[in-house]
């Protein structure tokens, strides 16, 4: 016990010592009765400190421990400074071990030093609506498309109202019957559009002289739908009206003209069948018939142009150039030419006479229905071009000119398709063959099946002899 | 004007019924766009339910909408809002972008 207290009192000497070594400004009073007070201190001290003592420390070190041993009996007086030696030897050992616990280290004690970090929490386990950002953003992407979608399809039924109520009175005094469907029993004027889809109306005419009826399609742009409206804000596009009047056969002479913007007019030449092929010069500019060089026209025939170019369908196409996109008066319309799967059709594509304008709405999309009224007299000019194709009849020449086009035509059709349709009937007479002999394999009766045999050789001995018979007579025609 | 001068032109005794285009002889003038989406509507849904893969049932969903308006086919409509509901109940923490 008193060895005990001695090195205590030791203990707080050199702890004193220490203190003014390390730090001057550390108070004895700091200390406790604890054994370990000034090992507290120790720990505790910045690195700074402790990282000076290693050189002094470290070569009294070794020594002591070895004089420890060898002195553990000597009296008090020399085991003061015996008990200062292990006392400084036990600073040594436990700042030797902070020395080597902490080599290599900047820091000696990070948990102490540096500043604590926060993990995040994860998302899913916070109780916050902004982790689902992502979500949000979805669901207002669908209200926007949905917003869109009943904007878009009230603003093209708006449009499509307009239109009809600015042409009911000419459409109403022209046609007995005003809007049809199709369905019903009676032919009877439903006296509204037909909407085929939001952004597609039709309206069917028909009960006028000089033509069988007359379709018109209202084509706006597709405003229910915002990938479409995202697509127009890079590339403008028109909402169109398209007429097409179909003719009875008295109601037009044989010839195909086009007249409308340059542009168009290349586009159709390529696309539709008959421009193809009966009108086969490039577009001539308008200009030389008085209308605008916007307009270019595609004729069979100089008369023809001539006869369709007077003055009141000058003066339309001049003051209303922009709004005309197409005009297409043909007797062989059979719509745009059909890509072919093998090689070409067999027949001739099915042809009507027709009249076909296409217009442009004015607004480049941005249109209210107050526009439409501007369409008005474009159907007038509908109108009148019926009446006078009626009256519109090419002389003896341009007849002769014309049916000596659409036998050429009709030839060049025959003869593309004359190496496919014999190959069609070949494939036809072995089929033929093919049913005669299996039906003759089937044939259960003995008898039967040798008769036939029989009677299939002898039609194959007649045939042979005709085929002989006919390169003799081309011989003998030859000769 | 010129109505008064002019015989009435309706004839009502020459009045042809309305026939729909056939659309068969024309394909060209169908819009394939809502037949592309309700397809792709449908395989999207399939990747999410299977893959579960948030995103794609989200992409199922906006295909299906655009479809949706012009086809009125409700089945692939219908099963990408359930591949929606599926992905979010067997796995409800909020969706990482892509990036």
């Amino acid at each position: 016990a008193v060895v005990k207290y001695l090195l205590c009192v030791v203990r707080l000497q050199h702890a004193g010592r220490y203190n003014d070594d390390f730090d001057d400004g550390e108070d004895i009073a700091e200390f406790d009765d604890n054994d370990f007070a000034e090992f507290e201190d120790v720990s505790e001290d910045p690195a700074v400190d402790v990282e000076k003592e290693p050189p002094p420390r470290a070569a009294p070190s070794s020594t002591p421990i070895e004089d420890e041993e060898d002195e553990a009996t000597v009296e008090n007086e020399d085991g003061q400074d015996e008990f200062e030696d292990a006392d400084a030897q036990d600073q040594d050992m436990y700042s030797k071990y902070d020395n080597e616990e902490f080599e290599g280290h900047e820091k000696t004690n990070p948990s102490f030093k540096d500043t604590l970090i926060y993990r995040e929490v994860p998302a899913h386990l916070q109780n916050s609506w902004e982790s689902y950002y992502m979500e949000i953003l979805m669901v207002t992407g669908l209200l926007a498309y949905i917003m869109n979608y009943i904007i878009g399809k009230n603003k093209n039924s708006r449009l499509a109202q307009a239109w009809f109520n600015s042409h009911r009175e000419l459409l109403e005094s022209n046609f007995a019957l005003v809007g049809d469907d199709g369905t019903s029993k009676e032919a009877t004027s439903t006296g509204k559009l037909n909407q085929e889809n939001e952004h597609i109306y039709n309206l069917w005419c028909s009960g006028r002289v000089c033509c069988e009826g007359m379709l018109i399609q209202l084509k706006f742009l597709k405003r229910q739908d915002l990938l479409n409206v995202l697509a127009r804000m890079m590339r403008p596009v028109c909402d169109q009206v398209q007429v097409k009047v179909t003719l009875n056969d008295e109601d037009m002479d044989t010839f195909v003209f086009a007249v409308g913007s340059r542009k168009a007019m290349a586009r159709l030449q390529k696309e539709m069948q008959d421009l193809s092929e009966f009108c086969g010069d490039k577009p001539k500019s308008g200009a030389k018939y008085g209308i605008p060089e916007s307009l270019s026209i595609l004729s069979e025939m100089g008369e023809v142009t001539d006869g369709v170019m007077d003055s009141k369908m000058v003066h339309y196409l001049t003051s209303h150039a922009d709004k005309i996109e197409s005009i297409h008066f043909s007797d062989q319309f059979s719509g745009p030419k059909v890509m072919q799967e093998e090689g070409q059709p067999l027949k001739l594509p099915e042809t009507k006479k027709t009249l076909l304008f296409t217009f442009n709405v004015p607004g480049m999309g941005n249109t209210s229905p107050k526009d439409m009224d501007s369409l008005l007299p474009l159907m007038n000019m509908v109108i009148y071009s019926i009446d006078k194709l009626k009256k519109l009849r090419l002389n003896r020449e341009g007849k002769q000119k014309a049916d000596r086009n659409r036998a050429r035509v009709e030839e060049n059709f025959l003869k593309q398709t004359h190496a496919q349709r014999q190959e069609a009937a070949q494939t036809r007479r072995e089929e033929k063959k093919r049913a005669e002999k299996e039906r003759i394999m089937n044939e259960e009766d003995p008898d039967r099946q040798r008769r036939l045999e029989e009677a299939a050789q002898r039609r194959e001995q007649k045939k042979l002899e005709k085929k002989q018979m006919k390169m003799k007579q081309i011989k003998v025609k030859a000769m | 004007m010129t109505v008064n001068n002019m015989a009435d032109p309706r004839r009502p005794n020459k009045i042809f019924r309305y026939k729909p285009p056939n659309t068969e002889t024309n394909p060209t003038l169908e819009d394939p766009t809502p037949d592309y989406m309700n397809l792709l509507g449908m395989i999207f849904s399939m990747c999410g339910l299977m893959l579960k893969l948030k995103w794609c049932a989200w992409i199922a969903v906006y295909c299906s909408f655009i479809s949706f308006k012009s086809l009125k086919c409700n089945a692939s409509g219908l099963l990408s809002i359930s591949a929606v509901v599926m992905s979010y109940l067997q796995n409800p923490q909020p969706m990482s972008p892509p990036w």
